[in-house]
């Protein structure tokens, strides 16, 4: 079986979260790129845990082989990454990520997976921690007019002629069980789990690992498949208005009565 | 073809109106103002009671209605053709979707059908020089992404209804209603439900009153303190992504970005830092009340009132003077 992952190489968002707060993120000339270089660049998490999901697979037994594709400038180090967690293929696609968007993303990954002959199962995170868009699964189902099943916290395959992929799907009414034939997408969720560490023999090799490095063309696409539908023009830091007003009291019998009758008083308790 | 800024939705569990309607109503509006287009509100299945109504106080031209008995259940694959076909017909400039759960696994498939942009998380929208924008939550809410739509003429929009407020027209309407007919009787959907989801007893998003715990609580045992206040109370537990990530309570209790985004009367805040991707959750709480030991934690930024202090040990005191009256 074949699965594919697709990792996006993020700027740390809690050390984006942390400038923030401090109010010191910095926001470049071209009025939308954060460019303090003191912000680590990892993988989106939700993807690692994607890596995860196909690695349990494994771990039950299922013989497969696992590529790691990622798009940008240079994401060897995530792609090293993946492999010292267990990918057997890394592959990165040369293009400019801070110029495309969710269609264009879409349309490389699909023309990768089709370069290796399809895939059994694509597996994505949810959504990347940078832009929160979290739509590059949905168009790449379409795109490859496969089914996909969102946000999973277990994935499991059920049956393997044909291949079926049962998936608990985390819903706001609760957890879902749902199946599909495979080939399919499925995005993972958080609620899957902490990924493992790689084991240090692994890492060792996989600092040897170069990517195998495809350009748009070597895809096979045309350059109006990669034109962007919707360009990111601008960003800014949200800001927020404060007005707290801190109960005072001595100790924490004082403070907690205090807030409860400031509570009472605005009628927000009984 | 009527190019309008339409706004879809569709009945889940005979709720009625979906939550956060008048609010993308209000948005759409905003955006068929600047274009100088038509407002168009699209339902899915049933008609909704008090749809109309609804309808005429925002201002709609019509009421636009695929009753189709293919959807009279959500179904992804079959409300997806339908939108498509809709959006082939149609070819609306935008098309505003609330963002449920549903609609975020829509939205981009209707998109890619139709060859349309596709943008999440919008908290406005608006036309710069004849080019639609619209502006995003990114980076969990820390930061405003803002989008053009460059080279597609139409654009599948996800809104963030729950920081938006909702305002009705200037100029209430009497909205005509207008059946459309589309053909989804060849779609057979492909994921199958093995077992429904159901959620036994009240759901966190509806609740009124909320008290949530983070990492402050300091370990698991102690997230009974955030059950102890919340049943003293009457409300709900809730709790942030990282305990919930380290197994100190279930995924039910999650509020945030990637949790369930809540809207209570009274959300109090414990050991809880701030982080915008919680804030996401909990921020159009009408009183937000933190406790917090670092007087410089964000969540501060976001409060009404505020405690500085240990949670472990106000917690138990908030419960003793709920109770005495």
């Amino acid at each position: 079986m074949k699965i594919v992952i697709c990792a996006k190489e993020v700027r740390d968002p809690d050390a984006v979260d942390n400038y923030v707060l401090h109010g010191r993120l910095e926001i470049g000339p071209d009025g939308k790129t954060l460019t303090q270089t003191s912000i680590p660049r990892l993988m989106n998490a939700y993807d690692e845990q994607a890596i995860e999901a196909a690695l349990r697979l494994r771990d039950k037994g299922l013989q497969c082989t696992i590529h790691a594709v990622s798009i940008g400038a240079d994401p060897s180090n995530i792609l090293r990454h993946a492999a010292a967690l267990g990918a057997d293929e890394i592959v990165h696609i040369a293009v400019d990520a801070e110029s495309i968007d969710g269609s264009v993303t879409a349309a490389l990954l699909a023309g990768y997976i089709r370069s290796i002959g399809g895939a059994d199962l694509v597996l994505c995170g949810r959504q990347a921690s940078d832009d929160d868009q979290g739509v590059v699964p949905a168009l790449l189902s379409e795109t490859l007019g496969m089914p996909i099943i969102t946000v999973a916290r277990a994935v499991e395959l059920v049956q393997s002629d044909p291949a079926t992929v049962r998936v608990t799907r985390v819903t706001p009414n609760g957890d879902e069980l749902v199946e599909a034939t495979c080939p399919a997408v499925v995005t993972i969720s958080n609620e899957l789990g902490t990924p493992r560490y790689p084991i240090t023999a692994r890492t060792m090799k996989a600092r040897r690992m170069k990517p195998t490095v495809l350009s748009v063309e070597q895809l096979g696409l045309q350059p109006d498949h990669i034109r962007p539908l919707v360009t990111l023009t601008r960003q800014f830091v949200s800001t927020v208005q404060g007005h707290c007003e801190f109960i005072s009291g001595n100790g924490p019998a004082e403070l907690a009565q205090g807030l409860v009758g400031r509570l009472r008083e605005a009628r927000v308790l009984n | 073809m009527s190019n309008a800024i339409v706004i879809c939705t569709w009945e889940r569990d005979h709720e009625g109106v979906p939550a956060g309607t008048a609010e993308v109503l209000t948005l759409a509006r905003k955006l068929s103002g600047a274009q100088g287009l038509q407002l168009n509100w699209l339902i899915l299945g049933p008609m909704p009671a008090g749809a109309a109504a609804l309808a005429g106080q925002h201002g709609v031209a019509n009421i636009e209605w695929i009753d189709d008995g293919g959807l009279a259940s959500f179904q992804p694959d079959t409300c997806t053709e339908a939108l498509a076909q809709y959006a082939a017909q149609h070819s609306p400039a935008a098309l505003l979707l609330a963002q449920t759960f549903d609609a975020r696994l829509i939205a981009p498939r209707v998109a890619a059908r139709v060859g349309a942009g596709v943008v999440m998380n919008a908290v406005d929208l608006s036309v710069d020089g004849g080019t639609l924008t619209m502006t995003t939550a990114a980076y969990g809410g820390n930061t405003r992404a803002v989008y053009a739509l460059t080279n597609a003429r139409s654009c599948v929009i996800g809104v963030l209804a729950d920081g938006l407020s909702a305002e009705p027209a200037p100029a209430p309407t009497s909205p005509t209603t207008q059946r459309i007919s589309v053909d989804v009787s060849g779609v057979q959907e492909r994921v199958r439900v093995v077992e429904r989801a159901d959620l036994q007893g009240p759901r966190l998003q509806d609740a009124q009153i909320i008290v949530a715990g983070g990492r402050g609580l300091g370990s698991k045992e102690n997230f009974r303190l955030v059950e102890e206040l919340a049943a003293a109370l009457g409300g709900m537990a809730g709790a942030s992504r990282p305990i919930v990530d380290d197994g100190w309570t279930d995924s039910s209790h999650q509020v945030g970005l990637t949790g369930k985004i809540t809207r209570p009367a009274l959300y109090i805040a414990a050991g809880i830092s701030g982080a915008s991707q919680h804030m996401v959750g909990c921020a159009a709480a009408k009183t937000l009340v933190a406790i917090n030991r670092d007087p410089d934690a964000a969540i501060f930024r976001y409060a009404r009132y505020g405690i500085v202090g240990d949670c472990l040990e106000i917690l138990p005191e908030l419960v003793r003077a709920a109770k005495a009256r």
